[in-house]
């Protein structure tokens, strides 16, 4: 049997997945990125290879993604996530032609073409404004856990205009807010809300053409899922592993590099 | 090889450049002990020629801020003027002069740059006549604002022939009288129509040249980088315009880069796709900006910056006529302006062409926030070369001078997935 394995290293997370030869997905983990990425890019690796009760010689061949991605020393190739996510995301919904991927540290819209393969991406600009990194700024002046964040959202019934979709601002803004004596619920559905209108117009710079499939860890967001197919105006197809959409797209590339070594997106052997 | 004498070293363009570059900041530096008039001018829509029937030396205050830059001495310079008040979102050219004049107009090069007598600026980028205006305030010297008509719709050009054509020359040649008459009264010379007619004859020469060192780009693999080389090429071109030196170097240079082509000499080793850049560059990182396309194989092979940076003079054919010198000033002017410069606004079609002659799989935008007068288009024109050409487009953002708008890792990210759009293309045939 041939294992391959995908590692997605981005600014918060390190992701792992391990494919089998028949592309399913063997073994997961996930890691907080602490201090280097280096570091853990090699911790998340261990543990999805023992999740999924191998070795790591068992493994034929690794791609990595994400910023980190020259990070992984030990990674055979190099994808970026636009190319990995849009891969994962065309393998379980095969009618994808459009990619929202919501991150740490950037937010992308992918166009893809009827052979699934991108064609054009577009990126927030510098500032993380309209990123995950907004809700992270959300969490730490709420002190709530991030995955609180869109069940409280939901139970909103008057959501607050949030002016800002500045990450340094938030914070004071939210705060401002609950002085005022706004509940954190209308607070947080009314970030939520800035956030997809934020990330719609991106999906609208590519061209919004159906289906529609949002990927990474805030696709778990039931509140984020639910504006954005309100502000978009047509459903979207979230899958149960989209936070892992990324290291599933770069093991899908490994799969392909260990059957054949053909269908390499962009080849940069080894980091530099 | 041993009984062949050795031929005579061959002046190089890039030696060559190199020595005009230095002659001319030394030019600059000497001018007030020499007696020379000095004149502040912008590479958009100004009258050269005219200044150099006067013998001005020519300080180009965007080359100034341009070269903080590329000597990585920008922040301080920047600092200073932030320091004074101005926002970061002020174009940051500007602010580097206003830096500059700080810093008692010691510029990083080792020049003094000594106060105009003249300044002109144009109505080519609304920016220009408000740095003219601190101009005025810092040195006392009053500003010439040559207004210059450009494009009023996208697919209408008043040209040559149309009534509109015949008032906007009216227009700009009445100006350029008065400038005439400005430069009489600084220099206490008298106006020489022969000597602008030589000057025209030297800068037509320089254009035909530059513009067929333009097109041997369109050859695969291309010989040079629009957006290094050609960086280097256009600065000495502005600052030796008009010149026997400046006809010098651009032949040079055109022997050169043909001779590059008849040896199939690519500037990359192995050139896999090519590019257009459109907008300004990063002179901070342009180095590694480009390097960052050149590791994929990636090369400019043309960019619409290297028209806004000539004046618009490469743009279609514009040739001084210099039997009628001043009537036919006027007329280049107008047009360089119509044809090359307007292109701010209404780019897309200009580059659409560029994408076919030059063979272009993928345009770079670089957009930068404080330089709005080439950014604003940006979205409009990308629009279409998607949708009407489904070329793929990549849009990143920097700035010119300023290293605290650089992020490589992000534009590292942006560049390796646009390659990523582009390899796989190829492997579908679809390019
Ligand atoms: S064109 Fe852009 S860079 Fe040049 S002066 Fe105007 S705003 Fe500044």
């Amino acid at each position: 049997m041939v294992y391959v394995a995908g590692i997605d290293v981005g600014s918060t997370q390190a992701k792992a997945v391990v494919l089998n030869d028949q592309a399913q997905i063997v073994g997961e983990a996930i890691l907080d990125v602490e201090m280097n990425m280096g570091t853990a890019a090699q911790q998340v690796f261990d543990l999805v290879v023992a999740n999924a009760g191998l070795t790591a010689d068992a493994i034929a061949f690794t791609v990595a993604t994400g910023y980190g991605r020259y990070r992984v020393t030990f990674g055979d190739l190099q994808v970026t996530e636009i190319s990995c996510h849009a891969r994962g995301a065309t393998a379980e919904f095969p009618r994808t032609r459009t990619v929202l991927d919501i991150g740490g540290q950037d937010t992308k819209a992918i166009r893809i073409g009827d052979a699934g393969e991108v064609m054009d991406f577009a990126m927030n600009d510098k500032c993380a404004a309209g990123t995950g990194r907004f809700l992270g700024a959300a969490s730490f002046a709420l002190e709530l856990p991030l995955s609180d964040l869109g069940p409280l959202a939901m139970k909103a019934t008057a959501p607050v205009k949030i002016t800002t979709t500045c990450t340094v601002f938030a914070e004071s803004e939210i705060i401002g807010h609950l002085a005022k004596g706004h509940r954190p619920e209308d607070v947080l559905a009314g970030m939520h809300y800035a956030i997809a209108t934020r990330c719609a117009s991106l999906v609208r710079r590519v061209g919004l053409t159906p289906e529609i499939t949002f990927t990474g860890g805030v696709s778990r967001n039931a509140a984020m899922v639910s504006l954005l197919q309100q502000v978009l105006g047509t459903p979207l197809n979230v899958s149960a592993q989209g936070h892992f959409m990324g290291a599933i797209g770069a093991a899908l590339y490994a799969l392909d590099h260990a059957r054949s070594g053909s269908r390499q997106p962009h080849v940069e052997e080894v980091a530099p | 090889m041993a009984n062949t004498a050795l031929p005579a070293a061959k002046a190089d363009a890039r030696t060559t450049g190199q020595r005009l570059v230095n002659q001319w900041l030394a030019n600059i530096h000497s001018a007030p002990e020499r007696g020379q008039p000095v004149a502040y001018i912008f590479v958009m829509g100004n009258a050269v020629e005219i200044l150099r029937t006067f013998d001005f030396e020519l300080v180009f205050p965007e080359i100034n801020s341009l070269q903080t830059g590329v000597r990585k001495a920008a922040p301080d310079f920047l600092a200073k003027a932030e320091d004074y008040g101005f926002s970061p979102d002020v174009c940051s050219y500007v602010k580097a002069d206003v830096g500059l004049m700080l810093s008692n107009m010691e510029h990083p090069s080792g020049t003094h740059i000594p106060k105009p007598d003249i300044a002109i600026a144009s109505s080519l980028c609304n920016v220009y006549i408000k740095w003219a205006e601190i101009w005025e305030r810092h040195f006392g010297v009053p500003a010439f604002v040559l207004d210059i008509p450009g494009k009023r719709f996208a697919n209408w050009q008043p040209l040559p022939g149309t009534p509109q054509y015949g008032a906007d020359k009216r227009w700009v040649e009445g100006q350029l009288c008065d400038l005439i008459e400005r430069c009489e009264h600084i220099t206490g010379k008298k106006f020489d129509p022969d000597r602008l007619a030589e000057v025209e004859s030297n800068v037509n020469e320089m254009i035909r040249l530059w513009v067929e060192i333009l097109k041997l780009n369109q050859q695969r693999p291309a010989p040079y980088n629009s957006m290094l080389d050609g960086l280097t090429y256009i600065g000495v071109l502005n600052a030796w315009r008009g010149t026997p030196e400046g006809v010098e170097y651009m032949r040079l240079l055109h022997d050169e880069v043909a001779g590059k082509v008849a040896r199939g000499e690519g500037r990359v080793q192995e050139e896999r796709f090519r590019l257009i850049f459109s907008g300004t560059p990063c002179y901070v990182n342009m180095r590694r900006m480009v390097d960052l396309f050149e590791s994929h194989g990636g090369v400019f092979a043309a960019s619409d910056y290297l028209t806004y940076a000539a004046g618009g003079l490469d743009s279609s054919g514009l040739f001084y006529d210099p039997s009628r010198p001043l009537e036919s000033l006027a007329e280049v002017t107008t047009l360089a302006s119509q044809l090359g410069l307007s292109n701010h606004f209404f780019s897309h079609q200009t580059l659409a062409q560029q994408v076919k002659e030059y063979a272009a799989d993928g345009i770079v935008y670089h957009g930068i926030k404080s330089c709005r007068t080439v950014a604003t288009s940006m979205a409009d024109n990308r629009e279409y070369v998607t949708s009407r050409y489904g070329l793929p487009t990549l849009y990143i953002e920097s700035d010119l001078i300023d290293p605290r708008y650089w992020s490589d890792a992000q534009i590292k990210n942006r560049v390796d997935a646009f390659f990523e759009v582009l390899e796989q293309r190829t492997l579908k045939g679809g390019r």
